[in-house]
């Protein structure tokens, strides 16, 4: 797997957990007894916190509520810089 | 507030330059029932809902930006490689005469983006039976649109559209029901 095929995987992977969280906060809206999906959510948020970690620390930061890592930095990544999401 | 993230709800790729789908695709960018008025129809109107169904406003509205975010990705790829004279034979002429290759909120036939598309009623009922017809009209333009294109990678992307439309009528049905179940509660003390 070449680099470029490997960040679009991790990003993939971070939609994926993002999307569960977005679907279980509408559910729990609307349902706010259901002690099960509650559950689901507030496990959802973690797992999305731990792949946003995983991303953002090899290729800086998604959002500017996020620190850029040594590494990123490193890298010479800049907020300001290509790709936006509609060039990837 | 909002923070922007650098990243889209769901990836969107296309599999080929082509205008015309791109042109078919404002329907759902600027149009009555497109992401643009659902997203400005939701924010506007959470201010005057009851707390139980402010958090369903809340965030669908901000699921719909996330959704406009995608229908202009469709459309800026869709575009982006064509040539005045593709643009013309797509029927994007006269778009192209007047926005050159930049975006516009208007729809399919390009009548441009109005906020007339969506009420604020004031009354919570009568605002959620609105916005449940809004994502069933959604949903069923997102099938058109999946009907008359012919590509595959856009199709998936539109597909992903279409059930988070099935989703929000959902979410605002239940809204309901729990307006009317508090409503008959207040009848019965």
């Amino acid at each position: 797997m070449n680099a470029f095929e490997e960040e679009r995987q991790m990003m993939i992977r971070l939609q994926e957990a993002d999307f569960v969280v977005v679907e279980l906060t509408l559910y729990t809206n609307t349902h706010p007894t259901d002690e099960e999906a509650l559950d689901q959510w507030r496990e959802a948020i973690k797992e999305a916190a731990r792949l946003r970690r995983q991303y953002e620390n090899r290729y800086g930061p998604l959002s500017l509520y996020s620190i850029p890592s040594e590494q990123a930095i490193e890298a010479g990544w800049r907020w300001n810089q290509p790709p936006w999401p509609w060039q990837r | 507030m909002w923070v922007y993230e650098k990243k889209l709800l769901y990836p969107v790729e296309v599999s080929t330059c082509n205008p015309k789908l791109a042109k078919y695709m404002m329907e759902q960018y600027g149009g009555a029932d497109g992401e643009l008025a659902a997203a400005l129809r939701y924010m506007n109107q959470r201010y005057t809902v009851p707390d139980k169904v402010i958090g369903v406003l809340n965030d669908i509205a901000t699921e719909e930006f996330s959704h406009l975010e995608m229908l202009a990705t469709m459309i800026y790829k869709l575009t982006k490689d064509a040539s005045p004279q593709q643009l013309e034979e797509a029927g994007l002429g006269a778009h192209f005469v007047n926005h050159g290759h930049a975006l516009f909120y208007e729809n399919a036939g390009g009548v441009p983006f109005t906020s007339t598309y969506f009420q604020a009623k004031g009354d919570p009922i009568a605002d959620l039976y609105e916005d449940i017809a809004a994502e069933e009209k959604a949903r069923a333009t997102y099938q058109w649109l999946i009907d008359i294109s012919d590509d595959p990678t856009l199709n998936d992307s539109l597909k992903f559209l279409r059930e988070r439309e099935n989703v929000h009528s959902l979410r605002f049905r239940e809204s309901v029901v729990i307006l009317k179940e508090e409503r008959d509660r207040k009848k019965i003390f």
